[in-house]
Parts: structure tokens; C-alpha cells; sequence
């Protein structure tokens, strides 16, 4: 699974019950089934708390997580661990900033004090001072001074050390903007194949198209009785929980326009359903009927799509019920092979 | 024909898991590479944040009844490996539990809609008195979590969860780099960790 499939707003929204039904739906198939889809919503609902805890959210997404997000237990938990979180990390950086050096009063202004007061022109003025009191003073001063250039050696070496620090950030930086440019570079290189490869598909089905087109017009003129509608297979399915690894097969010839499904159903619970065609290897909807009923007495619904859409691989029938009011749901799967 | 089917209803509600019946399920779903459990546990993490993200009432009971049923399904059945995908197998079967579920709330009333529908004043109103102390509490448990990591991943996290909005961010990718790893990977990696202290901070709070 490719995140070109699903970004993080979609996340967002899919954690705040805001996505649209059918990808809401296959967002929660993507959430057990995908390892790699599973790890990154897991970070993005942590993000989302994260965001929610320190006043990020704001509008729309905020009156959601209140009202949607904030309805489940465990889910409130999750906000509290978050905000606790918030503050371990706090406190981290406020202790983190004590310890740094410079922060400390009684630091180099002490210092400059005292050195100032046994300054020489202090010394001079001070009439017949005695030969040892100067002395002493000389000694005190040069003590201090001696202090004074050791402390400015240790501050000199923590701005070196600094400098070397964001040195190597602005380096790891310029590494970063590089991978980040490589990066691009290569994702424009796959674009335009993969752009050359969509405009190479779409010429071959325009060519099949035409012939078609033109195969058909030569039928209409060879067989101007002929029904418009063509050829039409039918098959009859059975829910997928029956059994497990049991897929049945579908033979369809090549010649075939139609093909009929009827969907036996373990029960009518809804007025009307929905029925789509899903490409199991990319969970793509391939093909979605109107809103349809079931059939008499018989629990079955009838489905007819154009034969076209089939190639020889499995593909899923997906059942959803629309109620009377409401969101339908998907109740049910029939999975089926195509063999040509 | 309809004693065989009252039979095997019978028989449906009085299974219950066994251990091997257990061990069955543990190897289906580690699909041939054994995992110690792990791949059971990842998928029951799942199935109850899938039900939570319904707002289901008792998620965890609900991933129970759903992992129960598939184990039940392959020791009637016999399957060792089945054509169907074990995660995709989960996900139906977790889809007819939901809707189970469904079915069940509204003839109490309970639907799920109605539990979104609340107003958030509950969750503000629902505060306890003794909130302060239960932050105290839990603090307290998350400091203790955080001190059992190891040095790398204790300043990895406090790293990541530094700062706000654009500091934060470009707190994060110098992280990264430091690393040698993408942002994405990163935010994987930190999500891993802070999974791993919050089950430590339940078990904390629970004992304390």
C-alpha cells in the first residue's frame, strides 16, 4: 500500500468520523489488514491528541474532537496520557535550560565586581598604605584575574562548542535539503513514467474502444435483429462466511457483454441495498449499483454489469444496506474468481 | 434436518476456547513465521481500536468475541492456512460482530449514533473531584515509565514531544537527521515508544 493512497488530512478526518462512508469503510479494512497503514494512523492519532492538548486545533477539527473524539472512554485516556506527556516533556526542557551555563546570578557580574573594586586607580588613591597591604592587594588581584581569564577560558571553549554544535546542525541540514532534493528529483522521474504508462494505457483502450466500436458496427449490419443488449452470463453467489478459502469460479466466455449475479443473503434486513465490484488487490470500486431491492420472498439480490470490467483474477461483491434514514453499512462479501 | 441444525447452535454457544484450539489461531495468524504471540496481540490491539473508533460500548469485548469466533471457526474446520489472508478474515468476521452489535443497541436503544450525539459537556462534566491527584498520580507513573527506558529512547522521546508548532517541527527533523532516518520513520519509531510507556503508566496507575 502506497501512501499516495491516503494522507494525513484524510487520516484526520477518518479519526474524527468526518470521512465519506465508502472511505471510511475502507480506511477500517486498511487498519487491520495493513501493517504499514496501521503504524501510521497510530502516529497520526497521536499527533491529532498531541495537537488537541497544546491548542492547535481549531474550527471544524476542534468542535469534531470534542464531540466525536472526546465520546470514548479509552480514547480520553489517551488524551490524558497526552497531557501528561506534555508536561514530562516540559519540565524536561525547563531542566534542560536551568543546567545550560550563563543562567546562573551569581555568575560573571559577581565576578566583575569584585574585580573592580581592587581596580589600581582604587589603589593609588589610598594614602601612605603600607608596603605589605599592597602586596597583599597585588596577590588578591592577581588571584582574581587569574580567576577571571580561567572562567573566560571555559566561557570561550562553551561558544566554540556551540558554534561547533550548530555548525554540525547546519551541515546535517544542508545533507538533509540534499536527500530532500534527490528525493524529488526521483519522485519527478517516477512521475513521468508513470505518467508515460497511464497515456500508453489510455491510447490502447482508445484503440480498443474503436475497434470495438467498429466490430460492433459490422455485427449491426451483418445482424440488424440482434438484441442490443448482447450475450449475459449469470451466476448465483452465496456469502462469504460459508467457509473459509472456498472462492468459487466464474466461467465467462469471450464473447459475453453481461453478467448477471444474484446474491443469495442470510436475511432482508434493509428496504434497499447497494451493491459494488471490488478489485481486491487495490480495493478499488470498480463498478456500484443504484439503490436496489430484493428479490420476492427469496433473500437475493440481482446485479447486472458489463462483462468488460472482469479479467481472470478474484473480485468481491460488496453488499452494503440502506436504511430508511441513516449511513448504510456493508453487510456482506462474495468473493469470485474469473476464469476466460 | 432441523435437530442437526439446533445441534450445531447449540454447540456454537457452548464452545469456548480451548488451548489448543488457542495455539491454532496463534499459528494461523503468525501465517508460518512464528511471532511468540505477538501477531495475536497486534491484531487484538487492532480489532479494539476499530470498535472504539465505532464507539462501541466495550471495544475489548467485542475484539474477545471477534478473535473467538475465528478460533472457533478453524478448530471446526480444521484449517491450518486458508486462501483468504488471516488479517482479511479478521476484518469480516470483526464486520459481522459490528453489526451484531448494531443490531443489538437498537433494540436497546443503545445505538452507537446516540453515544456520538452527546454533548461534550459530559466528558468536561465527568471530571472527578480528585482530578489533580489522579494527574499527580499519573505523572508520577509516567516519569517512573520514562526513567526505565534506555538513554537513547528516554532522550529520543522528550526530544520528539519538545517545543511547539514550528519549533517543534524543525525540533523533529533535526532529529531525524541526527538519526539518520526520515521524519515518517521517526514519528513510527516515537509512536512505538510512547505505546510502550503508556502500557507500563496503565499497569503503574492500576497498581498504585
Amino acid at each position: 500500500m502506497s501512501n499516495q493512497t491516503y494522507n494525513n488530512q484524510a487520516l484526520t478526518e477518518y479519526l474524527l468520523g468526518s470521512l465519506p462512508e465508502v472511505e471510511t469503510e475502507r480506511f477500517d479494512e486498511l487498519s487491520i489488514t495493513n501493517d504499514e497503514f496501521a503504524e501510521t494512523l497510530k502516529a497520526a492519532e497521536k499527533d491529532l491528541v498531541d495537537a488537541y492538548v497544546q491548542g492547535d486545533l481549531a474550527g471544524t477539527a476542534l468542535v469534531q474532537f470534542k464531540s466525536y473524539y472526546l465520546a470514548s472512554p479509552l480514547r480520553r485516556e489517551r488524551v490524558e496520557f497526552a497531557q501528561a506527556f506534555q508536561t514530562l516533556a516540559e519540565k524536561n526542557l525547563a531542566a534542560q535550560a536551568a543546567e545550560l551555563p550563563g543562567s546562573n546570578p551569581a555568575g560573571p557580574e559577581t565576578k566583575g565586581n569584585g574585580f573592580g573594586w581592587f581596580s589600581a586607580g582604587t589603589v593609588l588613591t589610598v594614602p601612605r598604605l603600607a608596603w605589605q597591604w599592597g602586596f597583599a592587594a597585588a596577590v588578591l588581584a592577581f588571584l582574581f584575574a587569574g580567576g577571571w581569564l580561567a572562567l573566560e577560558n571555559v566561557r570561550l571553549r562553551h561558544q566554540m562548542t556551540q558554534t561547533q554544535t550548530r555548525r554540525e546542525a547546519f551541515g546535517q541540514r544542508e545533507q538533509e535539503l540534499q536527500r530532500e532534493l534527490e528525493s524529488s528529483r526521483s519522485n519527478n522521474a517516477k512521475t513521468e513514467q508513470e505518467l508515460a504508462r497511464v497515456t500508453e494505457e489510455r491510447r490502447r483502450l482508445e484503440e480498443d474502444l474503436r475497434k470495438e466500436q467498429d466490430r460492433r458496427r459490422v455485427d449491426e449490419k451483418q445482424q440488424p435483429s440482434r438484441p442490443s443488449e448482447g450475450l449475459m452470463v449469470s451466476f448465483t453467489l452465496a456469502p462469504q462466511m460459508r467457509s473459509i478459502g472456498q472462492v468459487p469460479t466464474v466461467s465467462i466466455p469471450a464473447i459475453t457483454d453481461y453478467v448477471a449475479m444474484h446474491l443469495d443473503m442470510e436475511s432482508n434486513d434493509y428496504p434497499a441495498y447497494r451493491v459494488g465490484l471490488l478489485d481486491p488487490s487495490n480495493n478499488q470500486v470498480l463498478w456500484r449499483s443504484g439503490k436496489i431491492k430484493a428479490s420476492g420472498n427469496r433473500k437475493a439480490l440481482s446485479v447486472r454489469f458489463r462483462a468488460g470490467l472482469l479479467k481472470p483474477q478474484t473480485y468481491l461483491l460488496q453488499v452494503s444496506g440502506v436504511p430508511a434514514s441513516g449511513r448504510s453499512e456493508v453487510i456482506g462479501d462474495y468473493p469470485f474468481r474469473v476464469v476466460r | 434436518m432441523a435437530d442437526s441444525s439446533a445441534q450445531k447452535l447449540d454447540q456454537k454457544k457452548d464452545w469456548s476456547l480451548t488451548a489448543p484450539a488457542f495455539h491454532r489461531i496463534l499459528k494461523w495468524l503468525d501465517e508460518g513465521a512464528s511471532s511468540d504471540g505477538r501477531k495475536y496481540l497486534e491484531m487484538r490491539q487492532r480489532l479494539v481500536a476499530y470498535f472504539d473508533r465505532k464507539n462501541c460500548s466495550a471495544p475489548d469485548d467485542l475484539a474477545d468475541e471477534t478473535l473467538n469466533r475465528v478460533a472457533r471457526r478453524l478448530d471446526e474446520e480444521n484449517v491450518t492456512d486458508s486462501e483468504t489472508p488471516a488479517a482479511k478474515y479478521c476484518y469480516i468476521v470483526a464486520r459481522f460482530v459490528f453489526m451484531e452489535y448494531l443490531r443489538g443497541a437498537q433494540k436497546d436503544r443503545l445505538l452507537c449514533d446516540d453515544i456520538r450525539q452527546q454533548p461534550n459537556g459530559n466528558f468536561a462534566g465527568s471530571k472527578l473531584d480528585n482530578e489533580k491527584e489522579t494527574q499527580e498520580r499519573l505523572l508520577s507513573c509516567l516519569d517512573h515509565c520514562t526513567g526505565k527506558l534506555d538513554s537513547l529512547n528516554r532522550n529520543m522521546i522528550l526530544r520528539y514531544y519538545t517545543g511547539r508548532e514550528r519549533v517543534k517541527i524543525e525540533n523533529r527533523r533535526a532529529l531525524a537527521s541526527s538519526l539518520g532516518i526520515s521524519v515518517n520513520a521517526l514519528s513510527i519509531r516515537a509512536c512505538r515508544i510512547r505505546d510502550k510507556i503508556e502500557v507500563c503508566v496503565r499497569k503503574c496507575v492500576g497498581t498504585k
